[in-house]
């Protein structure tokens, strides 16, 4: 007789605790692992798998009531936290971001140096990820299933981007991004394997997305959004954006030309999206339980 | 067996059973809940639902702190070990207990039940 498939009880635990504000990634896998060692317990009792279950799901009677419980205990502990942020967090991160973030726009307002501009914004988002790292403890669940991996998708793929402009251009007053205002560029041999470069490292950028989703704790749809979000940035940097800056700083030039903003729609949302879904697909199905 | 304890009366005593045996070395969950029902015969007995929030409101006062740690099957679990405020309310809980029981014995006999 086949063995039956184990549970997944961290998706167990949030399902019951869905919409609870104590419903952090940490107590869910706490309450979880609990929950996995009475099961199991009991299977090595010879217990029948349906009879284990029941036994196992005895343990909490009223779900409502133990998210409120652990709400109130937890409250002072999270205000606390919320008020005593992480001394590396406040000390190192944090001033290093301020400064690198403010000599990035010092360099963009002077509109020079795009290396150094390039290398700056990189380093602003590696140390943003380093933060968050240090203040893991402290994440909510949709923020360690669906921001932070969402952030990190979206650092590989600019980082991606950005290396294939400084490295295989050699120019860096090179914007890969030139090119969805020249479609004849794209069709055209340098441009086109950029971007066909690009659009395959997109499927690993999806997939780390994804992964990082649910190893987080995310649903299949936290993991889609997690995965593509490079692809919702640029999508609302295209459709949304360039539109209102254009409209607001009387851009003739990008408002007669609609067609060109559709066409970075596609070249830079659309297909990656696609590629991005790719790289995440493997991980939209649930993890195989902890064996024994 | 020892006929088990109300589930309200396990609750009271559950912080002086925590602590007594977070004393002896630090434990997850599963096993706190394991032992004190072992070691009470069953008269005291913890679920998830009794256990979490206890361990949890004992943790934002500080008298225990918990750290993610592989079990002896390697798996990651939530370890609570005793801290020297812990392992200062133990004396003065064991007295209270004592006061009650002696309190609750003068009333109702129930060395004697």
């Amino acid at each position: 007789m086949p063995e039956p498939v184990k549970p997944d009880w961290m998706q167990i635990v949030r399902h019951h605790l869905a919409g609870a504000r104590s419903c952090r990634q940490e107590i869910v896998a706490e309450l979880a692992a609990h929950l996995e060692e009475v099961y199991e317990e009991s299977r090595a009792s010879n217990i029948c798998d349906p009879e284990a279950m029941r036994i196992t799901l005895e343990q909490v009677d009223d779900w409502q009531a133990l998210a409120m419980e652990i709400a109130c205990a937890k409250s002072q502990e999270d205000s606390m936290d919320h008020q005593s942020m992480n001394q590396r967090t406040k000390s190192f991160w944090l001033p290093t971001i301020a400064v690198l973030f403010g000599v990035g726009l010092l360099l963009l307002f002077l509109d020079h140096a795009a290396i150094p501009q390039r290398l700056i914004w990189i380093a602003c988002m590696g140390l943003l990820l380093g933060a968050a790292g240090s203040e893991a403890n402290r994440m909510n669940l949709r923020t360690s299933s669906l921001w932070l991996p969402g952030f990190v998708s979206l650092t590989a793929a600019s980082l991606l981007m950005f290396a294939e402009e400084i490295v295989l251009t050699h120019d860096p007053s090179f914007y890969f991004t030139d090119i969805s205002l020249r479609p004849g560029h794209l069709i055209s041999g340098l441009p086109r394997w950029f971007y066909i470069g690009w659009l395959l490292g997109q499927v690993l950028c999806g997939g780390m997305g994804a992964f990082l989703s649910r190893r987080g704790g995310g649903t299949p749809a936290a993991r889609v959004v997690a995965g593509a979000f490079p692809a919702l940035v640029m999508f609302l940097l295209c459709g949304l954006v360039i539109p209102v800056s254009a409209l607001f700083e009387h851009n003739t030039t990008a408002l007669s030309h609609p067609s060109r903003l559709a066409l970075g729609i596609l070249i830079w949302a659309a297909v990656p999206a696609g590629a991005l879904l790719l790289g995440a697909a493997p991980f939209l199905r649930e993890s195989t339980p902890q064996a024994a | 067996m020892t006929k088990r304890i109300s589930s309200k009366i396990a609750r009271g005593s559950g912080e002086l059973a925590i602590l007594s045996l977070l004393a002896e070395e630090p434990l997850y969950g599963f096993e706190i809940a394991r032992q004190i029902g072992e070691r009470t015969d069953g008269a005291l007995q913890f679920t998830l639902a009794s256990l979490y929030p206890l361990l949890y409101e004992m943790e934002k006062r500080g008298w225990v702190e918990g750290h993610w740690q592989n079990n002896h099957a390697g798996r990651d679990r939530r370890y609570y070990r005793l801290t020297t405020a812990g392992r200062k309310q133990l004396p003065p809980l064991r007295a209270q207990w004592r006061s009650f029981f002696q309190a609750l014995d003068s009333l109702a006999g129930v060395s004697h039940a």
